[in-house]
């Protein structure tokens, strides 16, 4: 439960980057996984893949509801000076917590588009293999390929926009 | 083989997923050291995702399990009064408390008495840690002695046992090779056996004198030691 209930939270904190919702919402793929136990073969992947896909799920339906506030969010971040006013506005623990590289990838992460960043997480931060993407997405092995490529090229240029190169 | 700009950020992750085939990966390679747009690409692609792997963990918040637990299983059952009393002592007839009671006073009796405590004149200075350690170590150098005075007593009685032994066998060595001729001038022997000679006599008396000191001693061992006189006597 311990186990689990950190990595649904890590995967929703990585693809929302944010404390709150991110609580909000593994309670609810908790509970979502709870209700459709019954529903779940073991055929289609292992117990983590089916409750990784949930949550998946879970994240596209927000994703989508909460399109509109982050229409005008998106507009704000064009404009560096305003990108650095968000950053400074996190909660201090949360800043104590991420370092400012971390933070900065974090931030670059968000600006991903969704199908791009779901997969850079399952595949870099979840360390998940291409078969099990490829489950929890539901889409072919090549499209999961050609999403962890374009994403990671995005997020590379992205952090070379806000000044994170290589050292 | 010639290898475009376009075909480097289409194999990219292949390549640095280590899945590329060996010959296009030479070819990728090539292309690289001398492309001025890829090698950028490449590197910067490396240090994205070698920063992505790098992000700690993040922490829970505090109850976030007990926050899930309870919006799935629902609330628990806060019960107040005589009822939360109720549930408390069902609580202490469970078999598992009633175990751990008992394996707990077990082991504080044990402890106690070890340490010296004497059960039917009790007193709370006989709690005290100093007194504890105090009787505790009088009870294990009295218990030391004990047993090395239970051992020594053991060699002693097995030393009269071999003795004894040596003895019961003498007569068969020294006195048979005696000529039969010695019977004859013994006169008043009716039995026809040979009789015990002076030296064997007192020697047997002095180990049942021994004996019947080392039983009145050790109580322990009286009744080993009573077989072993009475073993004498019959002989």
């Amino acid at each position: 439960m311990r186990r689990h209930s950190r990595r649904i939270f890590n995967i929703c904190y990585r693809f929302t980057g944010n404390r709150t919702e991110s609580e909000d919402l593994s309670q609810d793929v908790f509970l979502r996984v709870y209700r459709t136990l019954g529903s779940y073969r073991s055929a289609h992947g292992g117990f983590a893949t089916w409750m990784t896909s949930v949550t998946r799920n879970l994240l596209i339906d927000h994703y989508r509801r909460t399109k509109r506030d982050r229409i005008t969010d998106s507009l704000d971040d064009t404009m560096p000076a305003v990108e650095n006013k968000q950053s400074s506005a996190r909660r201090p623990d949360e800043q104590a917590l991420l370092g400012e590289l971390s933070s900065q990838v974090q931030s670059a992460l968000t600006r991903l588009s969704p199908e791009l960043r779901e997969a850079v997480i399952l595949r870099d931060l979840q360390q998940l293999e291409y078969s099990e993407i490829q489950i929890v997405l539901s889409v072919p092995e090549g499209t999961v390929k050609s999403r962890i490529n374009r994403g990671r090229i995005e997020l590379a240029r992205i952090l070379q926009q806000m000044g994170v190169r290589p050292s | 083989m010639t290898w475009t700009c376009e075909q480097t950020e289409l194999y990219l992750t292949d390549y640095l997923d280590g899945l590329l085939q060996p010959e296009l990966k030479q070819a990728l390679d090539l292309h690289v050291n001398s492309c001025e747009r890829c090698a950028p690409l490449v590197s910067s692609v490396t240090h994205a995702i070698t920063s992505l792997r790098a992000l700690p963990e993040v922490e829970t918040p505090p109850r976030f399990v007990y926050n899930i637990l309870d919006a799935t299983l629902g609330p628990r059952e806060t019960v107040t009064g005589w009822a939360a009393v109720r549930a408390w002592v069902r609580g202490l007839a469970s078999p598992r408390f009633a175990y751990g009671s008992v394996s707990v006073a077990a082991t504080f009796l044990m402890l106690v008495t070890v340490s010296g405590f004497n059960w039917k004149k009790p007193r709370v200075a006989d709690l005290a840690p100093a007194n504890i350690y105090r009787n505790t170590s009088r009870q294990m150098h009295l218990a030391y002695a004990r047993s090395t005075k239970y051992v020594s007593d053991l060699r002693v009685v097995y030393e009269i046992q071999s003795r004894l032994r040596q003895d019961n066998e003498l007569p068969t060595n020294t006195e048979g090779t005696a000529p039969d001729s010695n019977r004859q001038k013994d006169p008043g022997r009716t039995d026809g056996t040979a009789p015990a000679t002076p030296r064997q006599q007192n020697r047997a008396n002095d180990i049942n004198s021994h004996l019947q000191v080392l039983a009145e001693e050790l109580p322990m061992l009286s009744g080993k030691l009573c077989v072993v006189l009475t073993e004498g006597r019959t002989r």
